[in-house]
């Protein structure tokens, strides 16, 4: 049965409505957003059905005389949506089940495919479009007529304007009898935004081969690293055993020849050759901190603490220190490392004492700006706390290497560890009054529950 | 302590004369053959093995000419004539990876050479008075 043009129009009246409500909801911004028409639409499809229910009520109740108003309102408002869906830049169309004939099209869609309305009502997708694409829309409203309700699809369809994406909201539309006899379609343009979308993924493509390729080249550069280190612990290392070998040599079997300015060179040399030794090894532990492999266990830092004091006494049997060490110093992080950090600390601490009859030196813990922290404190020479940032800088030194040896690169490693492990270190000192060092890592509790 | 020969591999003449002296210093008397390379080190070992007896102890430095000291080990000890041999690696190297690569191709020891040098005779004189006096090695391997 073909429905009257006038249920279609009660429909139509119903529609405009809901338009206008929808659009009144969603603000002024309805008119470009294909979202504020979605809802619309869907919302007006309902009250379509609800029109045509409504006006087949009428056409039983109201006698002949209101029939003639009642088309010319509906011819008015046919108008009036007609204006509507003419205004939008959404292509709107409406087809026919059964055969597939166009009912109703918008200027846009005459736009884009050059057909004009009175044409389009005789012609199917087929007229209009190549085979293929025509029966896949074909397959789409019928689709739509299956499930019953509004469904969304992707199409494409070739005009003027080029190869375009549309998204399009389809829903059945009913007869009086609420069958359905027509699809209407609103097809919105997504062509940007579909083109927009493959940007960012092109985007984000060459996003990861950039990093991909940075972080190839950091690998790299990374052994690079350990090889220059390697070597350095090899090629620099060598000829200094050759230079204190044979300076020991000259001592040995020369002595009688060598006056004692000849041998105090020698023993210069010698002083020279054992710093720059330890310089390599201090260089090759900055780097091996660096470049270690960060183990999270429990350390005791307590008993690591107490060994290196027990060597140091050991290698300098005539001093007089007296450590207090905390029980129960708990951390969590790398033993090895933690030890690296523990021993030049400490080994600091033992070297800037020397000049005293008696020493103290402290490890413990403490609250320090609302911190738990570890802290090494001595009561030796101390620093000006002016250049405390020059402190943990690799070859800054405050004291002259006359007074107190080092090479400046042990507060440095230190720093490297520490924050490794995503803690602070930091000193306070008064200048012959002593120094502490303060430094946090992660306690061994926090830990357990990670 | 025992008789019998020391090989010693390094390529640094330096080094050569110096590890020599330390064994004088020490009064460790044993003759010691050089071998520059790992080639003439295996060569030493491997392939000439019948014309002289077997050294008591293998001093095998790690950064060697043609083939590296680790390689050397690998070699030695997958032969059933050296395999129980006492090597000493001694290496400039602390590198751990050094380290671990030497016990796990078999070394018996690895002692990293001090700069100062009255350390390094200390060293020697540990290592001589370990391995040629108080250790007690396979003299007969299995098949001999």
């Amino acid at each position: 049965m073909k429905p009257s043009s006038r249920h279609w129009f009660a429909g139509a009246v119903v529609l405009q409505v809901a338009l206008g409500v929808s659009a009144a909801a969603a603000g002024p911004a309805w008119a470009g957003g294909w979202r504020a028409a979605l809802v619309a639409v869907t919302v007006g499809n309902v009250l379509i059905l609800g029109g045509i229910a409504a006006v087949v009520g009428r056409d039983t109740a109201n006698a002949e005389r209101s029939r003639g108003d009642a088309e010319l309102n509906a011819q008015a408002s046919h108008d009036q949506l007609q204006e509507l869906i003419d205004n939008t830049s959404a292509v709107i169309y409406m087809k026919r089940i059964d055969d597939g004939r166009y009912v109703l099209v918008n200027r846009e869609w005459e736009r884009l495919f050059k057909v004009g309305r009175d044409q389009a009502v005789d012609m199917t997708d087929r007229d209009v479009f190549p085979l293929e694409l025509a029966d896949q829309l074909r397959a789409n409203d019928l689709g739509v007529v299956t499930a019953g309700r509004t469904v969304q699809f992707e199409e494409t369809a070739e005009s003027d304007d080029g190869l375009r994406s549309y998204l399009s909201v389809k829903f059945p539309v009913l007869d009086n009898e609420g069958n359905p006899y027509a699809v209407c379609g609103i097809s919105t343009d997504i062509t940007d935004r579909k083109q927009a979308e493959q940007q960012i993924q092109q985007l984000n493509a060459g996003l990861e081969t950039r990093v991909a390729e940075r972080t190839a080249e950091l690998e790299a550069s990374t052994r690079e690293l350990d090889a220059f280190s390697y070597s350095v612990s090899h090629d620099l290392r060598a000829p200094l055993r050759s230079l204190h070998g044979f300076s020991q040599a000259l001592l040995d079997d020369y002595n009688d020849v060598l006056d004692e300015v000849g041998r105090g060179y020698l023993d210069r040399l010698q002083i020279n050759v054992k710093r720059m030794g330890h310089m390599i090894d201090d260089l090759l532990n900055l780097s091996r901190a660096t470049r270690a492999d960060l183990a999270r266990e429990p350390v005791d830092l307590s008993a690591l603490a107490r060994e290196i004091m027990a060597e140091l006494s050991a290698t300098d049997p005539d001093r007089v220190v007296k450590s207090v060490i905390a029980d129960d110093l708990r951390a969590l992080g790398d033993r090895a490392l933690l030890r690296m950090v523990l021993q030049n600390l400490l080994a600091n601490a033992w070297k800037y004492t020397a000049k005293l009859e008696v020493a103290k030196i402290e490890v413990g813990q403490t609250d320090r700006h609302g911190e738990r922290v570890f802290f090494v404190r001595d009561d030796g020479a101390g620093f000006d706390t002016q250049y405390a940032s020059k402190l943990f800088v690799a070859f800054q030194r405050l004291h002259p290497t006359a007074e107190f040896e080092g090479n400046g690169i042990g507060l440095a490693i230190v720093q490297r560890i520490v924050r490794r492990h995503g803690g602070q270190v930091s000193a306070e000192s008064e200048l012959g009054h002593g120094a502490t060092f303060y430094f946090t890592v992660a306690a061994a509790t926090e830990g357990k529950t990670r | 302590m025992i008789e019998g020969t020391i090989l010693l591999v390094d390529d640094s003449p330096d080094d050569v004369a110096l590890t020599l002296r330390a064994f004088r210093t020490n009064n460790i008397t044993n003759k010691v053959d050089v071998a520059p390379d790992g080639e003439e080190a295996l060569n030493y070992m491997l392939r000439d093995a019948e014309s002289r007896p077997k050294p008591v102890l293998i001093l095998l430095d790690i950064n060697l000419p043609k083939v590296s000291g680790l390689e050397v080990l690998r070699r030695i000890r997958a032969d059933e004539r050296t395999r129980y041999l006492p090597v000493v690696v001694l290496s400039t190297s602390s590198e751990d990876r050094d380290i671990v690569e030497s016990y796990d191709l078999g070394a018996n020891s690895y002692v990293r050479k001090p700069v100062v040098f009255n350390e390094f005779v200390d060293a020697v004189k540990v290592l001589g008075l370990y391995w040629l006096l108080v250790n007690q090695s396979v003299l007969a391997p299995k098949g001999e």
